[in-house]
């Protein structure tokens, strides 16, 4: 399966889709559908600073508690609302619908570390 | 991965789209489809699990009865053939090697079925307690023999047909040896899922056939292949204990919520005078049901407060979709801590949320 193009990709398995200084993040499909039913998504406050890699919250599923880690450093300027009421949007739609924060990404934590597309499906075909 | 045992099913599972994840010495399947779906398949439909992992121990011989009796807090002998028991397996101190089940095939013999990831203690703590008994005979079909389960409303609808004997008439929890697909198997109505289900015990070497027999016949009233993650979920709605959670060799049977199963009457069993006690002197800490008001789920190891008390520890937690999708625990707390109704607190990461005491069972299946 391709992944979305446009898109960069963690490790960890989370997205972050750039517009400017400001970026969104999620988790991947891949990553969606290994914690299975997602209940409850623990995001970082709007108005926090985030630091590259830092674990800033938790997304849950029905037996798992996963951390979240934050793939580029800034300004958390807004969360997905939507997630509180109903967190099982990450799992039908983890690329759209299902996005988690936005950062106005600060200077000196450009994401760097992070993968393009084919990469990140390289390293979801491994982990098979 | 090290190394797991399979069961005879492991390829159906692979065929079927499960995750597999190691369990009690077995590689399991834990979802298929996923857990809330496979959960909602079981209350609403049927579903159909694997539990080949669990060891089932045949006994026989005359004393059987008595000598369980010795080293249990439920009573054996007094069970009728067809009859299935629960029962426990405690310890000098009162706590519990294991809970049980007991299934009485006929005045002589016994399906005794232990909790995979106890086996490795029990056979050969029953073994030793066997040993000098010429009246017991133990012998182990852990690993070859399965054990199938098909739970939910519609589960009748789908087993009768494929079993000679009349299954439809069977009581809850009772058994029969009778033949499912043609092949020899011991048929029970019993289950860990708070729903109306059966248990069929058949050799390995039939149980592809059996389960592909029974998946075909279901198709039409929607059963699902379900994991272990959602016989959890269900399980604990139903307010039933999990050994190493609501039971375990600190915990006992009463701490643990299953009084009933405790027959004090009994001149002796291991632990007796210890539970006997312990229900008198009536401090002890014992497994409650909470519910929290929140949406973030309680998880097993948690600390529980009443107010800036530390009163005890989550051990099990979930969303619950049978209690409203609320999110539900157990709990060990102080008696202080354990009256329905009690408000409590769940540190969650730092945070402390408000949950409830309640009466078990979470959930209770709509009767007939």
């Amino acid at each position: 399966m391709a992944q979305p193009a446009g898109l960069l990709y963690s490790k960890e398995h989370e997205w972050l889709k750039v517009d400017g200084d400001t970026a969104t993040v999620g988790i991947t499909d891949y990553a969606q559908n290994s914690l299975g039913d997602i209940v409850f998504v623990e995001l970082p406050r709007v108005g926090a600073e985030i630091k590259q890699h830092a674990n800033i919250g938790v997304v849950e599923s029905v037996k798992a508690v996963s951390d979240l880690f934050t793939p580029a450093g800034g300004e958390v300027v807004e969360i997905n609302a939507a997630l509180e009421a109903d967190p099982a949007l990450v799992n039908r739609d983890a690329f759209g619908e299902g996005w988690l924060y936005k950062i106005k990404i600060s200077g000196t934590s450009m994401p760097d570390a992070l993968l393009g597309p084919d990469d990140y499906e390289k390293l979801v075909a491994e982990a098979h | 991965m090290a190394e797991y045992a399979r069961t005879a099913l492991y390829d159906d599972h692979l065929a079927f789209g499960a995750r597999m994840v190691p369990f009690g010495g077995f590689e399991m399947p834990v979802s298929y489809a996923g857990i809330l779906r496979e959960h909602d398949a079981v209350r609403h439909r049927a579903g159909i699990f694997d539990l080949s992992h669990m060891a089932q121990y045949h006994l026989s011989g005359p004393g059987v009865g008595a000598w369980a009796d010795a080293l249990t807090a439920n009573d054996v002998a007094t069970m009728k053939p067809g009859q299935a028991r629960y029962n426990i397996f405690t310890n000098d101190a009162g706590g519990c090697h294991d809970d049980v089940l007991f299934y009485r095939l006929d005045e002589n013999r016994y399906l005794l079925v232990v909790n995979a990831g106890n086996a490795a203690k029990m056979w050969p703590y029953l073994v030793a307690r066997a040993d000098g008994h010429r009246d017991v005979k133990l012998s182990s079909g852990h690993g070859s023999r399965a054990l199938v389960a098909v739970q939910g409303p519609r589960s009748v609808e789908i087993v009768a047909p494929l079993v000679d004997a009349d299954i439809s008439v069977m009581k809850y929890y009772t058994c029969v040896e009778t033949q499912v697909c043609g092949v020899s198997a011991i048929v029970a109505r019993t289950g860990y899922t708070g729903e109306d289900g059966y248990e069929l015990f058949v050799d390995g070497d039939a149980a592809s056939e059996v389960w592909r027999n029974l998946f075909e016949r279901g198709a039409r009233y929607g059963i699902e292949p379900c994991g272990l993650g959602a016989r959890d979920v269900l399980r604990l709605e139903a307010g039933m204990p999990l050994y190493g959670h609501e039971l375990d060799e600190t915990i006992s049977p009463v701490a643990g919520g299953q009084r009933w199963a405790v027959k004090t009457h009994k001149p002796a069993f291991p632990g007796r005078d210890a539970i006997v006690a312990e229900l008198e002197a009536d401090t002890y800490d014992r497994i409650v049901g909470i519910v929290l008001q929140g949406r973030v789920p309680a998880r097993e190891g948690y600390a529980v407060y009443s107010g800036d008390e530390r009163v005890g520890t989550v051990r099990s937690g979930s969303m619950a979709p049978s209690v409203e999708n609320k999110n539900i625990a157990t709990a060990l707390v102080t008696k202080a801590a354990s009256a329905i109704g009690c408000s409590l607190d769940v540190e969650v990461r730092g945070t402390r949320h408000a949950a409830t005491v309640v009466a078990l069972p979470f959930y209770k299946r709509p009767t007939l």
